[in-house]
């Protein structure tokens, strides 16, 4: 990680200095425990802020529409996804970006590690290769950092980049995800009941903050539905359907386009269970139109086109 | 009180229906010209294309207290803008997947392709709909709470 | 007022007892969150040392209230509240927090009903914070792990017994006739203060933010406004979970026949934050709703009611996705590279 660190800085200097960008978005060290944070660097002696580790939970994708000029940006594998979602939507020109792809083994869910502390305060963390130790006031304790995957990150198929000008270190041997929709599956089993009890439960805690939503870089919309006042769709509260609406709909738009990148579950502040939805379509779209988003930026997203032959036993 | 009471007693599906003007709405228009009788519990929304329709009208009408939604369009490769339905075909497998998975119940939720000359099979579907919402009772998932 | 303890197990079935006349809130876990609840038994009350992920605003702010509902021709206001409440285990940021909100929604030239009627039937029970976080700086925002702003009463945690500080005539109403407080003793007062001393020298933050005043009453164009923002996603997360702040707006829900006028929390994070309906928006992007934010908090409120519109609470520190910290963007702006 270290290394990867040190290569990062390298790259953005070079690229500097070769006159290749005026913009580079990175990673630089948050300013608490298990935090890493955006950065935005114009000059070459701005390099050194870079980091690497596995706190580089964000997708920094979610900075690159509209940007003017010439960006370079450091991209996980999903981020670099998100990348081939922009370019196939038209988002950005593929000229204007140099990407530095960065084979990832995964990010440490924060959640997770406050789940196993309990209420303790976390006061400091080492990275090591495998481990991490975290400090608190009173207790130290090492986690395995393959525990504290989250489930985007547990199942991921695509750890290094699809899309890269600079790779930084090697690439990583793809993990085989005997079935990355497993629990997806297993609450298709459940009743519609207890589906419904489950989807009430998790959107009962929304506070329509809309982290998930500015945190996801395909949603990118500049008027969004959830303002749309001619017509108003639904309502702007937090009253029931009217979060399960917003739910519902914002999953929807990310038919064919969400990568999986777990930036929105990451990002909303009360925990709702946002990949229940999002890996939903992804799951009925790969079985439905066998397309997988990110992949190939050439090929049309799934709804825009149609085939003769279309699955339509839903329709009498 | 006692008109909720009655109201429930005498409890009727409302269905709300997107046909499409070119093929559904006129296979409509010609069950009703051959006075096929069918249930009367349909309100018709008459659009363009099925592929017109767009997944909020359908969470619209479930939120505003319809018991069940129909969307009904030309047979593929018979659109009259030639190819609205098959995106509504994509677009309501996904959508009709995603409202079930969440628990709203699979008999509320509708979509068929009907002709202009369909006159008989319009009044099929709207018989099946309206029996499958029946069954099913009033919808209570997703209604937005009138002030009392 | 007199100072008082009392036994923790005294005081949890205090409140117990009390749920039956007054509708009582506390701190209770909600999955991974703690956010203030109505108990019922006070076996739910959760205290930790992390603050509740909500503020306590919303048991006097909620987010969706409805301001009045019509049906037909008629009109209904919401009734009064029938029974008195009471909100134990509010943090000092928080308990003072409430003090500012009183500027706005309790003011000299207005006095919101809702609200009011709010505050007026709710007792404050706050808890001194023994143990700061790292997040935490109430202590540069004029605040103190101690506060007895906004609070009737502060409980100070002594391990077995908490020490009972009445601090309004409200909160000594509320010790009258109780049973379990008593007098507190010599030895009891002197850990108390000895308590207090620790905190306070735990609150670990350095910040300063004395010139910020200044500096902001001078620079509006300064150009780290271009940057201070870039990584700020625009969500609503740090407005929502901020003790202190209070923009709402007000909807119409309903059609012809019913419907409800309703308030509900409104950010300036957001899109439509002063768009006016002629489509343009003096606050465009993210630069100038994060200079927006910053401004309210610590100019503009400062310039109407002489105070900070911030607590130190650090709850939007912790909880914003991309680590945008507050305290860096003060730092920034009084000492520019």
């Amino acid at each position: 990680m270290g290394d990867s660190s040190k290569q990062i800085r390298e790259a953005a200097r070079k690229l500097f200095e070769e006159n290749k960008v005026d913009l580079i978005i990175g990673f630089e060290d948050g300013s608490l425990p298990l935090r890493a944070t955006p950065c935005f660097i114009r000059r070459g002696e701005d390099a050194e802020r870079l980091v690497w580790n596995s706190f580089c939970e964000n997708n920094l994708a979610t900075y690159l529409p509209k940007k003017k000029g010439k960006t370079g940006i450091v991209a996980k594998g999903c981020d670099s996804r998100s990348i081939v979602g922009f370019l196939k939507e038209k988002q950005i020109e593929r000229e204007n970006l140099v990407i530095i792809g960065v084979p990832c083994e995964g990010m440490i869910d924060r959640k997770a590690v406050e789940e196993r502390l309990g209420e303790r305060e976390i006061l400091s963390v080492e990275e090591g290769p495998e481990e991490i130790v975290v400090k608190g006031t009173d207790y130290e304790e090492k986690m395995k950092k393959e525990d504290l995957l989250p489930e985007s990150c547990r199942i991921c198929t695509h750890r290094n980049p699809v899309l890269y000008d600079v790779l930084i270190g090697e690439a990583l041997e793809e993990q085989k995800v005997a079935d990355p929709f497993e629990l997806i599956r297993e609450f298709e089993g459940r009743t519609a009941e207890e589906r419904w009890a489950y989807f009430c439960g998790e959107t009962e805690k929304c506070i329509r903050c809309y982290a998930c939503r500015n945190a996801c870089p395909i949603c990118y919309c500049e008027a969004c539905y959830v303002d749309s006042s001619e017509p108003q769709w639904f309502g702007k509260s937090i009253e029931s359907t009217d979060t399960m609406i917003f739910h519902i709909v914002r999953a929807f738009h990310t038919t064919g386009r969400c990568v999986d990148c777990g930036a929105c579950i990451r990002a909303c502040p009360m925990d709702v269970d946002l990949r229940f939805l999002n890996k939903k379509i992804e799951k009925d779209v790969l079985e439905l139109f066998s397309f997988e988003a990110g992949e190939d930026p050439d090929e049309p997203p799934p709804l825009t086109t149609y085939k003769q032959d279309d699955p339509e036993e839903f329709i009498k | 009180m006692e008109m909720h009471e009655a109201l429930q007693a005498s409890w009727e599906p409302k269905i709300v229906a997107f046909l499409c003007n070119w093929c559904s709405y006129a296979g409509a228009d010609l069950a009703g010209v051959g006075r096929i009788q069918y249930p009367p519990n349909t309100r018709t929304i008459r659009v363009p294309c099925s592929g017109r329709v767009n997944p909020l009208f359908i969470l619209r009408a479930l939120q505003n207290g319809a018991d069940g939604v129909l969307v009904s369009g030309c047979h593929p490769g018979d659109c009259h803008y030639l190819s609205g339905n098959y995106a509504a075909r994509r677009r309501f497998a996904v959508f009709s997947r995603l409202l079930e998975y969440v628990g709203i119940e699979k008999g509320r939720l509708h979509f068929s392709w009907v002709s202009a000359a369909e006159a008989g099979r319009f009044a099929e579907v709207i018989t099946e709909v309206t029996e499958e919402v029946r069954k099913l009772g009033p919808a209570k998932r997703l209604v937005k709470k009138k002030v009392e | 007022m007199e100072e008082k303890t009392i036994r923790k197990d005294n005081l949890m079935s205090l409140l117990a007892d009390l749920t039956g006349s007054c509708q009582v809130l506390a701190p209770v876990r909600k999955g991974n969150s703690i956010v203030f609840e109505e108990i019922l038994t006070g076996d739910e009350i959760h205290l930790s040392e992390y603050n509740t992920r909500k503020s306590v605003k919303e048991v006097f702010f909620p987010q969706r209230e409805r301001l009045f509902a019509y049906r037909g021709q008629e009109t209904r206001e919401p009734s009064p509240p029938d029974k008195e409440r009471i909100v134990f285990g509010v943090r000092p940021c928080d308990a003072r927090s409430l003090s500012l909100l009183d500027f706005v929604f309790d003011g000299e030239d207005f006095k919101d009903p809702y609200y009011c009627s709010k505050r007026d039937n709710t007792t404050v029970i706050a808890i001194g914070c023994s143990r700061p976080m790292r997040t935490c700086f109430c202590t540069d925002t004029g605040g103190d792990p101690f506060s007895l702003e906004g609070a009737d009463v502060l409980l100070i945690d002594m391990g077995e017994t908490y020490f009972v500080l009445p601090v309004t005539q409200r909160g000594e109403g509320f010790l009258q006739g109780k049973s379990g407080f008593e007098r507190a003793e010599q030895d009891q007062i002197q850990r108390k203060e000895e308590i207090i001393e620790k905190a306070r020298e735990s609150v670990g933050s350095d910040l300063n933010i004395e010139r910020i005043k200044s500096v902001l009453d001078s620079d509006f164009d300064n150009p780290l406004w271009e940057t201070v923002h870039e990584k700020c996603l625009g969500c609503g997360v740090c407005t929502f979970l901020c003790p202190t702040c209070h923009c709402f707006d007000i909807l119409d829900e309903g059609d012809s026949n019913q419907g409800e006028r309703i308030r509900i929390w409104d950010s300036c994070m957001f899109p439509l934050f002063t768009l006016h309906a002629s489509g343009t928006n003096p606050r465009p992007g993210g630069k100038e709703r994060m200079r927006q934010r910053i401004l309210h908090k610590f100019k503009y409120f400062v310039d109407n009611h002489n105070r900070v519109a911030c607590t130190g609470c650090g709850r939007c520190i912790r909880a914003c996705p991309v680590n945008l910290d507050i305290r860096e963007v003060l730092e920034d702006i009084q000492n520019p590279e």
